[in-house]
């Protein structure tokens, strides 16, 4: 995606964490994308707020955390989305599922999409 | 009636537990366990599979420190391949190096200004609301900054020596798949500010002062916490130094006198057993020498700075100094100055990063070496939380036919259950009512061992865990799930 938009970084974490929010108030818009288990069609794009309350802590956060910190630390709140795409099976060492491709590529139009609204 | 009090999740942990404290019908406390309740299942997964493909696999086990097990199964493997410890080229032992010590960096201070620092300076009884990183935020902002740029500068320490942040690539049987160029080495030494290393050991020297601050004006909660004699082992350089990548194991008791004397850990199944409990997914690992009951052993900062004779950096030799005069040269069995030596470790990263940086070996090119092929190897590094142990077999067809991991977590099993133990007996038996601060007093003693539950248990995925408080009939009366 980054390669395809000008002005779009890409970052790939296998869990959030606090530095996370020093990318997030480099950004006006940011994206977290991910798998989802039960979802009921191929992709969810919801909106994301800084949570109110922080939520039990370990050593990774959630979107809303990230987004709390950032708004604290830095006094930046971008606009936030979650884009979860539905995933069918998460056996370990499966690759993905030809549905799970589908969803994917879905997705990734769709995010392509808005991402070029957003840049009008 | 007698209760139990059950804490689940506890937070600011890593993985899925549950704590279990039972109380007779005077409210005394009969029992206290920390269990985990969560299945083990990766040894098994990566049989069958290439032995190359370990060094990658295993780093699925965990999130917060996938470098430490990456490197852990490398060294094992470079047994395999016939490139034993002391064998890889000189920029295949630095690059690794800097990996490893990048990771103790970004792990130590995630530990202390994201998990440990609210307990400390919001307190333990502070509104649990605003005691974590939020609460700190709002306490000392440029406190908070420069943990996420600590966190930040690890982090792309080891995006450069392992290829990604997370889950990297770096290190292969017998080597590395790459160096170090000269653009990345200036830009961690010099700028753009204030991403250097000099900047981030100023600022390990600050985290420093702040808990020699903290300590010397609140003793009483430092000092006497969960403070219970052990023994502790960890790797040591041969002439005795601290060293988290290689080394011999050795152990020491309450008093300090050797009970593994420096031995090689290609030998860990003589000296190291495990002993399985009914209760617990997790093992408890024991020294052969000494046997179940009195073998157990702490690993992890405190244990480190308790085998290790010297720290070869100056700073950190220095805060070694004065932090083994605390105790007249003792080993220090108190649970809660693990984040002192937690922090002093973090200092003695910060200057070997800058040693390894300034080394030109890291812009070698001769990154693999294999030798003679070998159906076994062990690996052990000393990863943040303390000694990771390898261990595979490989058949002719090159698949793994056997894996043991004993993660640092599992190593701490035994001393988390007798901290958790400490808080139960000394904090909450015989009070009329247990408030939150009393509960998050046995989350703070877990926490000082910074455990990762999804290494000990091997599993994939999310793990919390919990507090219960439950009477002599089974009844549970409190239980803490956040």
């Amino acid at each position: 995606m980054e390669r395809r938009l000008r002005g779009v970084d890409g970052d790939a974490n296998y869990q959030l964490n606090l530095e996370d929010a020093l990318a997030c108030a480099a950004h006006d818009i940011v994206v977290f994308v991910d798998a989802a288990r039960g979802l009921s069609r191929p992709f969810a794009f919801t909106e994301v707020r800084p949570a109110a309350g922080l939520p039990a802590m370990s050593h990774a956060l959630d979107p809303g955390t990230v987004l709390a910190i950032t708004a604290r630390l830095y006094g930046k709140t971008p606009e936030a989305r979650l884009l979860a795409i539905r995933g069918h099976s998460f056996a370990i060492g499966e690759g993905l599922t030809r549905k799970a491709e589908g969803n994917l590529a879905l997705a990734l139009a769709f995010l392509e999409a808005f991402l070029k609204g957003v840049r009008k | 009636m007698g209760r139990k009090i059950t804490i689940e999740p506890v937070t600011r942990v890593e993985g899925h537990g549950k704590v279990t404290i039972r109380l007779d019908d005077a409210g005394k406390v009969t029992q206290s366990r920390f269990h985990v309740v969560e299945f083990r299942g990766f040894e098994r997964f990566v049989q069958g599979r290439p032995y190359w493909e370990a060094p990658v696999l295993v780093q699925r086990l965990c999130g917060i420190c996938p470098v430490s097990h990456h490197l852990a199964s490398a060294k094992a493997m470079d047994i395999v391949v016939g490139t034993g410890p002391g064998h890889l080229t000189a920029t295949a032992e630095k690059i690794r190096r800097l990996m490893h010590y990048g990771q103790m960096l970004q792990s130590h201070a995630l530990h202390f200004f994201h998990l440990a620092s609210p307990d400390l300076l919001l307190g333990m009884d502070a509104d649990p609301a605003i005691r974590n990183v939020i609460g700190i935020i709002a306490l000392d902002k440029d406190l908070a900054t420069r943990a996420v740029l600590l966190r930040k500068f690890g982090q792309e320490i080891i995006l450069a020596t392992a290829g990604k942040k997370i889950h990297g690539t770096g290190a292969v049987p017998g080597g590395v798949n790459k160096n170090l160029s000269p653009e990345e080495r200036d830009r961690f030494l010099k700028g753009p500010e204030p991403l250097t290393i000099d900047r981030m050991i100023e600022w390990s020297q600050g985290a420093l002062e702040l808990f020699k601050g903290y300590h010397r004006k609140n003793k009483d909660v430092i000092d006497g916490f969960a403070e219970f004699p052990s023994n502790h082992l960890s790797l040591v350089r041969k002439d005795g130094a601290l060293d988290f990548y290689h080394g011999v194991l050795r152990a020491v008791d309450a008093d300090g006198r050797k009970v593994l004397n420096d031995v090689d850990y290609q030998d860990y199944l003589e000296h190291i057993g495990e002993e399985t409990r009914s209760w617990s997914y997790m093992k408890f690992p024991y020294l052969r020498a000494l046997g179940k009951a009195d073998g157990w052993y702490r690993v992890g900062p405190l244990a480190r700075l308790n085998t290790c004779d010297y720290i070869p950096s100056p700073l950190a030799q220095k805060e070694f100094e004065t932090y083994k005069a605390y105790t007249d040269g003792k080993p220090n069995n108190m649970s809660l100055h693990t984040h002192w030596a937690r922090l002093i470790e973090l200092l003695h990263a910060a200057e070997v990063i800058k040693e390894l940086l300034c080394d030109k070996d890291l812009q070698g090119t001769k990154l693999v070496k294999k030798g003679r092929r070998a159906p076994e190897g062990v690996g052990l590094v000393e990863a943040p939380r303390g000694t990771l142990f390898h261990h595979y077999r490989v058949n002719a067809d090159d698949q793994i036919t056997m894996a043991n991991l004993i993660v640092s977590t599992t190593n701490n099993n035994e001393p988390m259950n007798r901290a958790v133990h400490w808080v139960a007996m000394n904090v909450l038996s015989e009070k009329p009512e247990i408030t939150e601060g009393m509960l998050n007093r046995v989350e703070v003693a877990i926490r000082a061992y910074d455990p990762c539950l999804s290494c000990a248990t091997h599993a994939l995925g999310r793990m919390p865990l919990e507090v219960s408080l439950v009477d002599a009939s089974g009844r549970v009366l409190q239980r803490k799930v956040r």
